[in-house]
């Protein structure tokens, strides 16, 4: 059995002289969350368009849930949720409205309890007969949401679902998305520049730059196979500091603030410095690794220029 | 003026005058004011170039000596000139009479006589009325009109129940300028009515009326003229 | 489809520029009727004043018909805005709301999309002539009765029987909504090629004062032009007030506002189905 839901094979595609995907391939397969990164201008909001058919590539195939993009549109849509960057709605229609006509599109019986219910799992089941202009951007956003859901969809594209949220409401999506993937066995699709998010939810992901991969796997593997930024929380920096001096520990230092040194050590290595440091006087408080994504990704994306 | 009269006395040296026109005109109004009122219902026919109008019915009142009131349940429309209580009201006004002779009509003997009204605000310049000196009754009728060209009527008559002779049926033929019929119609109020001038070529239009059911001197009210359409 | 067109209608009709017109429509028969009754009389013996010379009139002209005629005339130039009003919209609209993307990811078809919006545009003009209809010829004839019709047809003026009008002024009003799908169709292409609703409006009212003003201009070159321009048809319903009705003509009117449409449409979805949305 195919377990690929999106399969991208050498997407292309040009705007005039800007070729704004080229030779795309990604796999994401069923039960991932699978996080989509690049920065601004890689060709994420292309290649996103491209898989909801709202763009026709120059070149490449796009199969979804093991069918073609090109031939079975209609069946793949069906079954396919999505939100693409700011959700805009009909603004003269109210909340309810808006989902009652989208599920009407949907192509499948889709009561106005489930409605509801989605306006609740959002937090907008109070809003309904709101008209959608009188929404402030987050509830938008949490519309949007609802929107991607309300057929049940086996694959759910998310392109920065949590833009405009409070901190509770970035927290309500995460824990959405986990559920999504865990309980309901939904393929997830998410782009975001959040990528504290990402590296919390996702467990594979791939880096696009200039239309194309950079890297792409286990979120784990690929932040493993690499150093991390440990921090140490010790009574005197200017000490530790000198404590390091002729060691090869000293060109690892990242960052030296009044109570605080920060190192890019390799695996394994935050023992034995710990070690060092209090073997010269140095009172270690405590030790706190980051294995960031960010700086993964920064770094990733600066080498592939 | 002074052309009509010296015209008058020319014609007067070219055609001796035979007969007394104005005594044979004179029957004829005796004749017509026996008739002191009637009603009857008359069907046009309208078969005139640019004006396309479907078989109308109407009813006129007449009562003498000019009063008239034509009612339609929808819209109608008559020859003005040649009602032929206008034909009546030329013979009622100024006039000088010119007795031409005889011509048959529709083998009826009929005195050709010519009246050049002396009044020259009317719209008739002269007419040439045959009459049927035995009944004293107008079978045909030509008028040269100063705007419309010539309007010949030619009349068939009937024996009301009464006892008077009436006309069944009255024909008018229209020879004038295309411009009489189709000038200045306005497009509406909506569009451009800037007007069309046409080259003055004569056109032939014709207007049958029917005359049915005569009741005649049945005394009609004159409340009855006062109606307006 | 059909919940398409429901859901398109549902839109349509969601949105207060929808009842500018049947309000603009409403307010200018409204002033008519009003104008008429204070002078509708003087201005049909003004237009009828030759005649008056030579005949008596009897009956009254001024009637619901006659006035309903006049306003059918004034057609060319208000309707198709109001038309161009919602149809420029149709498709412009999903852009300017950023809704293209709501709509192309569900399991529809683009050129169900399309069909379903240019369809519920075509209900929308129809209403529309029906509620001109209504204003014009149902309330016309309640105030000012019915009665023979007064027209001007090719240098002829046609008088025609009260019995003999109604159906005409059916088929007229057929016709017109047919004239009427054309700058639907228009506004409608034009909705397409860009993402803001003004544009179309103000395209196909271009269009059409273009091809009027160029109809109108009596000079040969722009004679040989006419034949071509779709606004040299739309007043073609003139020719159900004839008599006889030269059905060869009006046949031949029809089919080439319907090739209009045809084309027009076909066009459209073209373009609609190939494009890229980026909005």
């Amino acid at each position: 059995m195919n377990d690929r839901v999106v399969e991208v094979s050498n997407l292309s595609k040009q705007f005039k002289e800007i070729k704004a995907v080229s030779n795309l391939n990604l796999n994401v397969y069923r039960g991932d969350v699978f996080g989509f990164l690049g920065p601004n201008g890689a060709g994420k909001s292309t290649t996103i368009r491209a898989l909801l058919s709202l763009i026709r590539p120059d070149s490449g195939t796009i199969k979804i849930l093991g069918n073609s993009l090109k031939e079975k549109r209609k069946q793949i849509l069906s079954k396919v949720g999505a939100i693409i960057e700011k959700p805009d709605f009909y603004g003269y229609l109210t909340a309810y409205r808006n989902l009652e006509i989208l599920a009407r599109l949907s192509g499948k019986e889709i009561s106005r309890n489930r409605i509801l219910e989605l306006l609740e799992l959002v937090g907008l089941r109070n809003r309904a007969k709101s008209k959608v202009k009188t929404f402030s951007h987050g509830m938008k956003q949490r519309l949007g949401i609802a929107q991607a859901l309300l057929h049940d969809p086996e694959l759910v594209v998310l392109d920065e679902p949590t833009t405009g949220l409070d901190p509770q409401g970035v927290k309500e999506i995460r824990d959405l998305i986990i559920r999504m993937s865990r309980e309901e066995h939904k393929t997830i699709f998410l782009s975001s520049h959040i990528l504290s998010e990402i590296e919390i939810v996702a467990n594979r992901m791939i880096i696009i730059n200039k239309g194309t991969a950079v890297v792409e796997g286990e979120v784990k593997d690929l932040l493993n196979s690499d150093t991390v930024k440990v921090k140490f929380e010790v009574d005197d920096s200017v000490k530790a500091k000198k404590a390091v001096e002729n060691t090869g520990w000293y060109n690892k230092i990242e960052a030296v603030s009044e109570n605080k040194i920060v190192f890019m050590l390799d695996q394994n290595e935050a023992g034995l410095l710990n070690k060092h440091l209090v073997e010269n006087n140095v009172t270690v408080n405590a030790i706190i690794p980051t294995r960031s994504l960010e700086d993964f990704f920064l770094k990733i994306t600066s080498e592939a220029g | 003026m002074a052309t009509k009269i010296l015209f008058i006395l020319f014609y007067l040296l070219i055609f001796p005058q035979s007969k007394d026109p104005d005594k044979i005109l004179e029957n004829v109004k005796e004749e017509f004011g026996k008739v002191e009122d009637y009603v009857v219902d008359v069907s046009i026919k309208v078969d005139i170039p640019f004006l396309k109008m479907p078989e109308r019915k109407a009813r006129i009142f007449y009562k003498k000596p000019d009063k008239y009131y034509i009612d339609s349940e929808g819209f109608a429309l008559l020859p003005k000139e040649g009602m032929n209580f206008s034909l009546l009201t030329l013979l009622n006004s100024e006039h000088s009479a010119l007795y031409e002779g005889e011509e048959n009509i529709n083998g009826i003997n009929a005195a050709l006589i010519k009246i050049i009204p002396l009044d020259e605000n009317r719209d008739v310049l002269r007419s040439t009325l045959w009459i049927d000196a035995s009944r004293n009754i107008i079978l045909k009728a030509e008028s040269y009109l100063k705007q419309a060209g010539i309007i010949t009527i030619e009349f068939d008559y009937l024996k009301t129940s009464e006892g008077f002779y009436l006309p069944s049926q009255m024909t008018f033929i229209i020879n004038a300028p295309r411009m009489f019929f189709s000038s200045r119609l306005n497009k509406g109020p909506f569009k451009d009515n800037s007007e069309k001038e046409d080259s003055v070529k004569t056109e032939e239009g014709k207007v049958y009326i029917t005359y049915s059911n005569y009741k005649v001197n049945k005394g009609l009210k004159d409340d009855i003229f006062e109606k307006k359409d | 489809m059909l919940t398409l067109i429901r859901i398109e209608l549902f839109k349509i009709f969601s949105k207060w520029r929808t009842y500018i017109g049947f309000i603009a429509v409403g307010l200018l028969i409204s002033i008519v009727h009003l104008a008429m009754y204070l002078e509708g009389q003087s201005s049909i013996d003004r237009m009828t004043s030759d005649l008056r010379e030579s005949f008596i009139f009897v009956g009254n002209l001024l009637n619901g018909y006659w006035i309903s005629y006049l306003i059918l005339n004034s057609l060319a130039v208000h309707i198709p805005f109001l038309i161009a009003l919602v149809a420029g919209d149709l498709l412009a609209g999903e852009a300017t709301a950023g809704t293209y993307r709501l709509l192309i990811t569900r399991p529809v078809s683009r050129m169900q999309i399309a069909s379903s919006k240019f369809i519920a545009g075509s209900i929308y003009t129809g209403l529309l002539i029906l509620w001109l209809a209504i204003m014009s010829l149902g309330i016309g004839v309640l105030i000012f009765g019915s009665g023979e019709l007064f027209t001007k047809q090719s240098e002829a003026i046609i008088i025609l029987d009260k019995s003999d009008v109604l159906w005409r002024f059916l088929l007229a009003y057929g016709y017109a909504f047919l004239g009427m799908a054309v700058v639907c169709s228009l506004a409608f292409f034009f909705s397409s090629l860009v993402e803001n609703a003004i544009g179309p409006i103000v395209s196909t009212m271009a269009v059409i004062i273009i091809f009027l003003i160029i109809s109108a201009i009596d000079v040969e070159i722009l004679r040989d032009v006419r034949p071509y321009l779709f606004t040299s048809y739309i007043n073609q319903w003139h020719e159900f007030f004839n008599d006889p009705v030269d059905y060869a003509a009006i046949r031949d009117a029809v089919l080439i506002l319907a090739a209009h449409i045809v084309i027009l449409f076909g066009i459209t979805s073209y373009i609609f189905n190939k494009k890229d949305i980026l909005s």
